[in-house]
């Protein structure tokens, strides 16, 4: 005989999706570095789930070179997500991958109640296509203003104002990795902080505004002291 | 982010003893925490990032340190710490045993503690935040993530002590508290937390635990795709009602039929029907004339009196399931107690025993305590005084067994009078009457 009636709370679904840079430019040490990054950050977002009675995480995937692409297609539940390793080659077509969020996005293909969506771009060059048109299509939709969109700039030449664009925040800075071992942190808080934050928010400290943001992130870690220049991409 | 500190680093306490780190726990919003060796032995060691080690923090510690914690629930601040090497500091507190299941676990649904131990775990949280009340303290940031409790045993721990501080304080206060816990006026922006702010989230986090739902969350939500800010401060802060409130049904619970989803209250609505009246009432008023007047609160004493009554009203029906003792429906004529919840057939109440204001539903497990026996309640259920007990010979037959150290005089049914020596016991018959010394009982069928 059972003690009580049972029951847990209802949860929302929330997409995250990666959008990842696989041009010419990632090629080599970057790419590799990248797939391992993203696979390291899988337990850490599992465990956000598990401490979370009120969020159910979906996973996907989109990859752009030249034209951009579904890597994974399918939204995964996030004990089930598995990464497969991304190959670089090609442009930076970046306003296609906007593009493509943007269909994702749409009210009918989203589902009917939901936890703001959680999109995280990251990058090491500047666009060679329509940037702004991409982001324009993704921001007309609801689900794509309500979106959490977080950056990270991959080493020297990634074009810090589109990310910070694609932000649309003042107040949230892409994040800057410029070495392997930033790398792997920066995109475990960016795949972390920003779900948790999205799905549970936390004690609220007094004061944070975020600048009229619907999620209120808190702020990333410090940028890591410089190491050896052998480190450097 | 993570790593602070390393393995075997030594950091300094307050009052200069070493403290070796042993191991990375786990990161919060704030900090990050670790088990240490202080002494000789184990604590864990909160370590603030430097955005969160401010001198208005470390003052609040430093004061907390000073000041001792309210009662053993708390894992309180036992002092500050810090490292030549690395800026900022951190504090030194209890560790939290494992067998300590945090809140989360237990309305995800993972954990199933017996309804005594839920009852006991509320008791023990009320009483721990009134402990700290009467300090002049306020928590501020009451909610799921900072409560643990043992589910074999329903004692509690109560984490993340560094945001309390003195009650209506002018001071900037660090947090204002968890977004799904805040009260309206704090969401709102009128207010810093308090301890009448506390008590708002302390009923939410009471109405979580007995009714596995959000008090505010019921229509209203189902109609909100993206469940963020803007729509917590108008679900919490500018529009709450109660998804019982029997004046305003706009936000009333669905069930499943008509949100199968389950997130507008389909859980509340099973559980709700489970409870006294007493219980539906004092939640009613904390979300009704409480939810807009943090004048007319419940009490800390009001809901120790109230989960205090419900541990009493528990009973097993004959398929063993709990169910609740209605005294409103045992007084009201031609009301019929409901059906077991579980296997929908009509409930046997147990003997009960009536002592002064308290109704005791005597289970084949009961115990009588200290607290029932006296006007001066102490909601303490560790020592009792007396237990429900079966024949040794007769299994048909059974009695109440004087626990304490002084003798019972009893009245029988047919008036006779009896000694119950302390370790005798008293059968259980209708009309018996107990003088325990410090009060009088009643035995009920
Ligand atoms: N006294 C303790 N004993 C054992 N583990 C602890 C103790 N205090 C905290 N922890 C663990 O350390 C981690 C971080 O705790 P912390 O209290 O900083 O985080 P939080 O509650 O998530 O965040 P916040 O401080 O923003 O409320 C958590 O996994 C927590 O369970
Ligand atoms: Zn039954």
């Amino acid at each position: 005989m059972p003690e009580r009636p049972g029951g847990s709370l209802a949860k929302r679904p929330l997409q995250f999706i990666w959008i990842v840079d696989c041009s010419g430019s990632m090629q080599g040490r970057k790419i590799e570095s990248l797939n391992l990054a993203i696979r390291e950050s899988i337990k850490p977002m599992q465990d956000v789930a598990d401490e979370n009675p009120n969020a159910e995480i979906f996973i996907r995937v989109v990859k752009f070179s030249d034209g951009a692409q579904w890597h994974i297609s399918e939204p995964t539940e996030v004990h089930a997500f598995k990464w497969s390793d991304l190959d670089a080659g090609g442009m930076t077509d970046m306003g296609k991958a906007l593009t493509m969020l943007a269909d994702a996005m749409k009210v009918e293909t989203m589902p009917q109640r939901g936890l703001p969506p959680v999109l995280v771009l990251i990058s090491d060059g500047q666009p060679t296509d329509d940037f702004k048109g991409g982001l324009k299509t993704l921001m007309a939709q609801p689900w794509g203003l309500k979106a959490v969109r977080i950056s990270v700039a991959i080493g020297e030449d990634a074009d810090l104002d589109v990310l910070q664009e694609f932000i649309g925040n003042p107040e949230i800075k892409p994040l800057v990795a410029s070495n392997v071992q930033d790398l792997v942190k920066k995109i475990k808080w960016a795949s972390t902080v920003p779900l948790k934050a999205a799905s549970n928010p936390a004690s609220r400290p007094q004061g944070a505004t975020n600048g009229g943001s619907n999620v209120q992130i808190p702020a990333p870690p410090a940028d890591a002291k410089p190491t050896s220049p052998a480190d450097v991409f | 982010m993570n790593e602070l500190l390393s393995p075997n680093q030594v950091v300094k306490s307050g009052t200069g003893q070493p403290c070796k780190v042993i191991k990375f726990l786990g990161s919060g919003g704030q900090g990050e925490v670790y088990k240490v060796d202080w002494g000789g032995s184990e604590f864990a060691l909160k370590w603030y990032y430097q955005q969160n080690a401010t001198p208005e923090q470390r003052e609040m510690l430093q004061r907390l340190v000073s000041e001792g914690k309210p009662n053993d629930k708390f894992l309180w601040p036992e002092d500050l710490a810090f490292a030549d090497q690395v800026p900022g500091f951190g504090y030194i507190m209890r560790l939290r045993p494992p067998e300590y299941k945090s809140l989360n676990d237990l309305v995800a649904g993972k954990i199933q503690p017996t309804y005594i131990a839920l009852i006991v775990a509320a008791l023990e949280l009320v009483k721990a935040f009134r402990s700290l009340h009467i300090k002049g303290l306020a928590y501020r940031d009451i909610s799921f993530g900072n409560a643990f409790f043992n589910p074999a045993t329903g004692d509690v721990l109560i984490c993340d002590n560094d945001n309390v501080a003195t009650n209506r304080t002018t001071k900037p206060c660090g947090v204002l508290g968890t977004p799904d816990f805040m009260a309206p006026e704090i969401v709102r922006g009128e207010v810093q937390p308090t301890n009448k702010t506390d008590l708002h989230s302390l009923s939410v986090l009471l109405f979580y635990i007995f009714c596995f739902g959000h008090p505010l969350m019921g229509r209203k939500v189902s109609n909100i795709r993206c469940w963020d800010t803007p729509a917590r401060t108008r679900i919490f802060g500018t529009e709450p009602v109660f998804i019982f409130d029997p004046g305003d049904r706009s936000n009333e619970a669905l069930d499943k039929q008509r949100d199968p989803t389950g997130e507008a209250g389909g859980w509340a609505l099973v559980y709700w029907q489970l409870y006294p009246k007493f219980l539906r009432d004092t939640f009613t008023k904390s979300f009704t004339v409480g939810l807009r007047d943090p004048d007319r609160r419940v009490t800390e004493l009001e809901w120790l009196n109230t989960l205090a009554a419900l541990r009493d009203a528990v009973f097993k029906c004959v398929c063993g399931s709990p169910n609740f003792y209605d005294p409103e429906v045992a007084k009201t004529p031609g009301a019929h107690p409901a059906l077991c919840w579980h296997c929908k057939k009509a409930v046997k109440h147990p003997f009960r025993i009536r002592i002064g204001k308290a109704l005791v539903m005597l289970n084949a497990d009961s115990m009588l305590y200290p607290h029932h026996m006296a006007d001066a309640r102490d909601y303490d259920f560790s020592t009792p005084v007396a237990q429900v007990t079966r024949h040794p010979t007769d299994p048909n037959i059974w009695g109440l067994k004087n626990l304490s150290g002084a003798k019972w005089v009893v009245t029988l049914p047919n008036g006779k009078l009896k000694d119950v020596e302390p370790g005798r016991s008293v059968p259980l018959a209708e009309n018996t009457r107990i003088a325990f010394g410090r009060a009088d009982g009643e035995i009920r069928y």
